[in-house]
């Protein structure tokens, strides 16, 4: 078996075990948690539609930090909308999904895709150095910080090099980048990423909360 | 030794004219991939040259390698046994049978001793020497008698050069290929499930031609045949750029001559001359025909995950084990719910 | 569209190979005027689009002089409509393509007689002339 068959056969099938199974811990973990009782009164109903306000809400700023959070947001856009479009809007992608969901969808131009990549790399790079160079994020930061970019980052390069090659052959860069997205399907449920599945769920707690309290949301 | 009469001394005797030998040059320069100010090189070497006597061995193949080489039309088949090369064992297209073909070959096995060329179709099965036979020889057995003389092994078809279809899941025969048998001289793969005929003779060609093996890629295949993926010189590449794919074999997509990615194509990872060289003279190459490419020259290729799923598509096991997987990562959170709740009774009890 | 119309596969887009050659045969048409220096593409060695080659043959079409050759299968050998720039398309016994290629020269090089085969055949006329000597004078005579 050559490193094509293993990482298109062995290495995806653990990965996606793994994932499917970390996945349903968290999310299980997490919602059949109990709430906490609350003893005030409500000032403004509650409930999902709460959570749906505040998931609408928290994707603006805040008026007081929006200027001090402007770069990093823009940056953050880029590489989310990016790696977006990398993902989903790539043929051969969507390609990968049908092989088990079923349908698929239309997707852009290579030349498109490959202007997101590397737009997204870039905002990648750029957060990183930021990351690095402004003191209190130096502080705070963890190996979970650097180890869930680096799993992020590490597909859409090598995504992006298959074309240019390098010099390797292409089989040989198509088992490496499906590796490396394997790598990437291990680590998101445990770390920063498992975000990917839990951000609209705690952005809705807290908004249910929040709401009920009457805060301004 | 036998002397060995030169290319030119058999072409003169044949009545060839110079022009005719020119022809044959120019056409020589073009399968070898050679520029045409090479043509006098080429002419000087063939005159000197001396055919060269070749063995060739048949194993557990289907012969349509052999078909494929009666298909080369540069320089013909029949122009290749007479001119070129001097055919002294061959199942398909000998005279001779039984014995007195077991005899030839051991009578041009001894007179070109450490000379002649041995080329092999099918591939070797080590199961059970039972298992493929030839005048009640083993294949085995008769390959490595026969390569100890040899100048050099050319391993033609995917059979020979990687074990092929015997050798595909499960290989019950226990199919190997020539190159995991001969460790001792000189092995060239000329791949393919045929491999393009024009690639067949241009090795022979530069044997006879320069007396050496053309060079090689990481798979002992030729690099002026195999050293470009059929994606990268596809002429419907520009579709594959611009996101135009053919779903099915006759939608819209496939009547207008669309990128077949979607449809299994394994051009990305497949070396090949198919794209440039094709087959029957030029005419076309499977995908120009509107097929997708199998992916023949490659080793295993018939065990890749299917010729019409598409190359990225993953392979992630039963859908059993995957939702094993989503029982057990409930079971967890489950667990981990039942374990948070507990806490958070006694935190709310202690408050 | 029936079952009889063949479906032919079509170029995505001019894939671009008729344009470059000719730009290349022009610059070839200089160095054959300046320097005398004779040029030969060979057409095997680019991969054409379906269609490509026949664009290509048609544009550069046909001139003033034709030759068919006979060796080991026919070739075809002629001046386009630009002097100086020849197609030679060689076959083989069985009628197949086995070299294509444009020469840009003043004379192909198989057009000419071979040193070889003028002295071959010299041999052969003396041989006719020495042996057939009476009969040729008694006809003369007659």
């Amino acid at each position: 078996m050559d490193l094509l068959d293993f990482a298109r056969g062995p290495a995806l099938q653990v990965a996606a075990y793994i994932l499917v199974a970390g996945v349903l811990w968290r999310l299980v973990g997490i919602l059949m948690l109990k709430e906490k009782p609350e003893f005030s009164e409500p000032r403004k109903p509650g409930g999902f539609m709460a959570a749906l306000k505040v998931i609408y809400t928290r994707s603006f700023t805040a008026a007081p930090f929006k200027r001090a959070t402007l770069y990093p947001k823009m940056l953050a856009y880029v590489l989310h909308i990016g790696f977006f479009a990398v993902i989903f809007l790539f043929v051969p992608h969507i390609v990968f999904f049908e092989g088990f969901l079923g349908f698929d969808w239309p997707g852009l131009p290579n030349n498109v895709i490959y202007l997101s990549g590397v737009a997204a790399v870039v905002a990648g790079l750029a957060l990183l150095v930021r990351r690095l160079t402004d003191p209190v994020l130096k502080l705070i930061s963890n190996f979970d910080d650097y180890f869930s970019w680096f799993v992020t980052i590490l597909p859409i390069l090598t995504g992006l090099i298959m074309p240019v090659r390098m010099g390797v052959r292409y089989e040989t860069l198509l088992a490496i980048h499906i590796l490396s997205v394997a790598v990437l399907m291990i680590w998101l449920p445990f770390g920063k990423l498992g975000h990917t599945f839990l951000v609209f769920v705690t952005r809705g707690t807290t908004g249910m909360v929040f709401e009920r309290r009457g805060a301004k949301t | 030794m036998k002397t060995i009469p030169t290319l030119g001394d058999i072409l003169q005797a044949q009545g060839v004219s110079r022009r005719g030998f020119m022809k044959y040059c120019a056409a020589t320069a073009s399968l070898l991939a050679l520029p045409p100010a090479m043509v006098p090189r080429i002419a000087q070497a063939l005159e000197q040259a001396r055919r060269p006597s070749v063995i060739w061995l048949s194993f557990q193949e289907c012969t349509g390698c052999t078909e494929s080489l009666t298909r080369s039309s540069s320089p013909t088949l029949e122009g290749l046994i007479f001119d070129s090369i001097s055919l002294d064992y061959h199942h398909t297209l000998q005279a001779a049978s039984g014995d007195a073909a077991e005899a030839a070959r051991h009578a041009a096995m001894e007179e070109n001793m450490g000379q002649y060329l041995v080329l092999v179709d099918g591939s070797i099965p080590m199961g059970n020497p039972g298992f493929s036979t030839i005048a009640g020889i083993s294949n085995y057995d008769m390959l490595m008698e026969t390569v100890e003389g040899a100048a050099a092994v050319v391993a033609i078809g995917s059979c020979a050069a990687f074990g092929g279809i015997p050798g595909a899941n499960p290989n019950p025969t226990g199919a190997v290929s020539v190159q995991d048998l001969v460790k001792d001289k000189p092995v060239v793969n000329v791949p393919g499930c045929p491999p393009i005929p024009m690639v067949i003779t241009a090795v022979l060609a530069q044997f006879l031609t320069f007396g050496q093996l053309p060079e090689l890629d990481i798979h002992g295949r030729p690099v002026a045949f195999f050293g470009q993926t059929i994606h990268d010189r596809c002429y419907r590449r520009p579709f594959y750029e611009q996101g135009k794919f053919a779903e099915t074999f006759d939608d819209e997509g496939a009547r207008k001559g669309w990128c077949l990615f979607k449809l299994g194509c394994k051009g990305p990872i497949t070396y090949n001359a198919c794209a440039t060289v094709k087959w029957n003279a030029g005419t076309s190459f499977p995908i120009e025909s509107g097929h997708p490419c199998l992916g023949c020259s490659e080793p295993g290729f018939w065990d890749k995950g299917g010729f019409y799923a598409p190359l990225s598509t993953g392979n992630f096991g039963s859908g059993g084990k995957l939702a094993g997987a989503a029982v057990a990562g409930v079971a967890l959170g489950a667990a981990a719910a039942v374990a948070g709740r507990r806490r958070q009774a006694k935190y709310t009890k202690e408050a | 569209m029936t079952l009889k119309d063949p479906i032919r596969s079509p170029i995505p887009y001019n894939r671009g190979n008729v344009r470059p050659l000719l730009n290349e045969i022009i610059h070839a048409l200089d160095r054959l005027l300046d320097d005398d220096e004779p040029t030969v593409i060979d057409l095997a060695s680019l991969p054409f689009a379906p269609g490509e080659l026949e664009e290509l043959e048609q544009t550069l079409g046909t001139g003033e002089l034709t030759a068919e050759l006979d060796a080991l299968g026919k070739s075809f050998i002629r001046e386009t409509e630009y002097p100086g720039v020849w197609w030679v398309e060689h076959h083989n016994t069985g009628g197949e393509v086995v070299g294509r290629y444009i020469e840009i020269t003043r004379s192909p090089e198989i057009l000419m007689s071979q040193d070889a085969d003028v002295g071959a055949g010299r041999a052969r006329l003396r041989d006719c002339f020495e042996h057939s000597g009476p009969e040729l004078n008694k006809e003369a005579g007659k």
